[in-house]
């Protein structure tokens, strides 16, 4: 502190004649194709909010969405091609490929470009469970009209009439804005701007269910009130590590915090808060308490979005800030990150045991799947060049894939189990699905065997992953306590099994309603890919390891 | 000016509305808390600007866009509390939510 | 590089202007109060509201549709705030910064034509 009260504000003060002349900023809009893509759709879809007659909104607005997020995705496989030459930078001769754009404030590397893929995928799977209008009698999940009050005369009327809310398919875009430039920010401005572009539009969302309004827009403010009370968190951080550095650019901060140059304080002060903020995101334990309500109140095709969507872009931009940032820090925040890997995979899977709601259980679910994340992410391993280990970043990568994909699947079941009050929510009343739709039922296990890590599913195939790049890192306590963690939750996984296949049911038992294309697509694409990802992951796995290490 | 007195007055800004965010149970008197929190932030920052006297003023510069996206956050927070009071007639956080299937089967 | 003092004598015409300015409010107000007749009525005590008749207490609600139009305003006065770093620099840029700005205030617009089309901006 005796150095700050010695320095002085004034001391220096600039004149306008040291102000350095700006130019005209650079913008590579070719590399930037995706993202503006997403920007490009999203406007579309306020705009035809604007114009397009009722009835036709619902259809157009969901072929906007598609048809933006498949241009996307096609401008993504080209920028891969064309704008990912290998490059190198000093110290290191690790593989990286990729540039910095828009005069360095994003940066598009392997990462960068493998997050896009996956986040444009889980967005084109979540858009066809958000156009799902087959399972409420002709209208879709989501209420229709916000402003009344639930259970009113308001309400019944806007049920005749058929409104619907059609603003969630330009909401959702913008929140995938948010999550594609998340994980792409090459300075924490940027990075702070895309946090509050994803999650903005995630709060209003997470309040729009149809049924059960009442725990949906609870979950909304809670929602609300600790993303708000995190990101400020978030800030504070970013104040104090400028207060370090003098700068907002990862590279910069990188060198002030390699060369030392001043009192550690404020920079541990200043990582610990920005690690709040995105570990918030993640839902690592300690700030996991909004996860399992928010899970459960929002409509389930938005919380299917929300948990792979921000599980990637978060963990993306976690994993830039600390090792493009911090990475000359790492021997202060790994000891602090392999606490909160364990404390997270621990929590997660104990309190999973005894939950009694698919959604509940499927969010704590998330919480322990962020753990075994975590670990990787602790383990810190960048690889070495010429050996083919695999690195934490690519191991990440994976493993969101994988997640992603299973996750997806399971909210989309969890969808269709329903009776006279909407979906089912209480896992006893899930009794003798395996009876009432073996398919079905077949293809949850088949998720649960994915989440539990079952050999031959593509669970098991990134939890190797996971914890072979967190022992590469040297950090074999988080894989013993991941592989105990993973047998605890493996026994509730096989419980909901045994529960659905052997268990007689309740009464009348649950009915599984007949879905448009468009979820059993969604269950088809999602339960395919974790097979294949389980029997052959090679190609998935290369291309992950392929996008090498961070641009910085 | 030291550099030492924004720095204290922001933290106790940051400690005053991290209280009031812990200590309120009404939804509204919670946002502003948080709006405290952010508005510490953007004092530290311009006063970490002015010290390192920044040639491309990036902590001014975040400040303004704190600005920005604190005014979308605080319209989209009073919504969706005016959302919840409307439904509820309350906006106290700690009132237990009773939303039985019946009362979504007579909405329907 | 500005010494210290100088650095605060910049300040010192703000305040200067400060103190000019509550003298002469205070003047003119002061001027008036001593020059004008004094026969207060019950209609002249009434709180001033844009000439409607005060309705209810102090500490009455305002209207939940007031939400609406305030938060229209801020979006427009918060969007400013980024107009006037590109003032500084726009001339230096040229073109380039109009179309830029154009960009941005565009993507306010679309927001606009959307609470427009809504109805929202209507006010029965």
């Amino acid at each position: 502190m005796t150095a700050l009260t010695g320095a002085v504000l004034a001391q220096n003060a600039l004149s306008a004649a040291d102000l350095p002349q700006i130019g005209a900023p650079a913008i590579e809009y070719g590399t930037l194709s995706p993202v503006l893509a997403i920007t490009a759709t999203a406007l579309i879809g306020v705009l035809v909010e604007a114009g397009a007659p009722r009835r036709a909104r619902f259809g157009l607005q969901s072929a906007v969405a598609i048809v933006g997020i498949l241009a996307a995705l096609a401008a993504t496989v080209w920028v891969s091609i064309h704008d990912l030459g290998k490059v190198s930078f000093e110290g290191t001769d690790l593989l990286a490929r990729g540039k910095t754009v828009a005069e360095g404030a994003l940066v598009v590397d392997g990462p960068t470009v493998f997050l896009w893929g996956l986040l444009l995928v889980f967005a084109l799977v979540s858009m066809l469970m958000f156009a799902e209008r087959g399972l409420e009698g002709g209208l879709s999940g989501f209420t229709g009209q916000a402003a009344v009050a639930p259970g009113g005369a308001g309400e019944r009327e806007a049920t005749m009439a058929g409104i619907e809310h059609t603003e969630i398919f330009p909401l959702a875009m913008f929140a995938l804005l948010g999550m594609m430039v998340f994980p792409a920010s090459n300075d924490l401005l940027t990075m702070f701007v895309a946090l509050e572009v994803l999650s903005l539009p995630l709060y209003l969302l997470c309040g729009l269910a149809r049924r059960r309004r009442l725990l949906s827009q609870e979950a909304a403010v809670k929602y609300f009130l600790l993303g708000a009370f995190s990101s400020a968190f978030f800030l504070y951080g970013i104040a104090l590590v400028y207060g370090y550095s003098g700068s907002f650019t990862l590279a910069a901060i990188d060198t002030a915090v390699s060369n030392q140059i001043a009192g550690q304080n404020l920079l541990l002060a200043g990582m610990a808060l920005i690690s709040v903020g995105l570990l918030f995101k993640v839902s690592a334990v300690p700030f996991q308490a909004w996860t399992p309500d928010v899970y459960q109140g929002a409509p389930t095709a938005v919380t299917a979005f929300m948990a792979a969507g921000t599980k990637v872009a978060a963990f993306g931009a976690l994993l830039r800030v600390f090792f493009v940032g911090f990475g000359g820090a790492q021997w202060d925040w790994r000891p602090l990150m392999m606490i909160v890997a364990v404390l997270t995979m621990v929590v997660g899977a104990v309190v999973l045991i005894r939950q009694t709601d698919v959604k509940r259980m499927l969010a704590y679910s998330a919480i322990a799947h962020s753990g075994f994340i975590l670990t990787a992410f602790a383990g810190a391993y960048e690889g070495s060049a010429g050996t083919a280990t695999i690195t934490s970043v690519s191991a990440v990568m994976f493993y969101l894939a994988v997640y992603g994909f299973s996750t997806i699947g399971a909210f989309a079941i969890a969808t269709l189990v329903r009776d006279g009050g909407g979906e089912v929510g209480h896992l006893a009343r899930w009794a003798g699905l395996g009876r009432e739709s073996p398919v079905l039922a077949g293809v949850f296990a088949l998720f649960m065997l994915s989440f539990a890590g079952i050999p031959l599913t593509a669970g098991f195939m990134g939890k190797w992953t996971v914890f072979s790049a967190a022992w590469s890192g040297y950090a074999w306590p988080l894989v013993v306590a991941g592989v105990l963690t993973s047998a605890v939750a493996a026994y509730f996984y096989v419980r909901v099994i045994v529960l659905m296949f052997f268990a007689d049911p309740e009464g009348d038992g649950p009915t599984v309603a007949v879905p448009s294309v468009m979820t059993s697509a969604v269950i088809a694409v999602t339960a395919a890919v974790t097979i294949v990802l389980g029997i052959v992951p090679g190609p998935v796995l290369d291309l992950a390891q392929n996008a090498g290490t961070f641009v910085r | 000016m030291s550099l030492v007195w924004p720095l204290l007055l922001s933290c106790a800004l940051f400690g005053i509305g991290l209280y009031g965010v812990l200590a309120r149970r009404n939804a509204i008197l919670m946002l502003i808390g948080v709006e405290l929190m952010l508005n510490a932030v953007n004092l530290n920052l311009v006063a970490f600007d002015a010290w390192w006297g920044d040639a491309l003023r990036s902590g001014q510069s975040l400040t303004l866009f704190m600005i920005a996206v604190a005014a979308a956050e605080i319209g989209l927070g009073l919504a969706i509390v005016l959302g919840l009071f409307r439904a509820t007639g309350s906006a106290d956080v700690d009132l237990a939510v009773v939303d039985t299937d019946e009362q979504a089967d007579g909405a329907r | 590089m500005l010494a210290m003092s100088d650095y605060l004598a910049s300040y010192a015409s703000v305040a200067v202007i400060l103190i000019v300015g509550v003298l002469l409010a205070a003047g003119m107000l002061g001027a008036n109060r001593l020059l004008r007749p004094q026969q207060p009525t019950a209609a002249k005590l009434l709180t001033y509201e844009s000439g409607v008749d005060p309705v209810g207490q102090g500490w009455a609600q305002s209207n939940v549709r007031y939400l609406v139009y305030v938060y229209l305003y801020v979006i427009f006065a918060v969007d400013a705030v980024f107009l006037f770093p590109w003032a500084v620099v726009f001339v230096a840029i040229g073109w380039a910064a109009v179309v830029e700005m154009a960009v941005f205030v565009g993507f306010i617009a679309v927001g606009l034509v959307y609470a427009w089309r809504t109805g929202v901006l209507r006010w029965t």
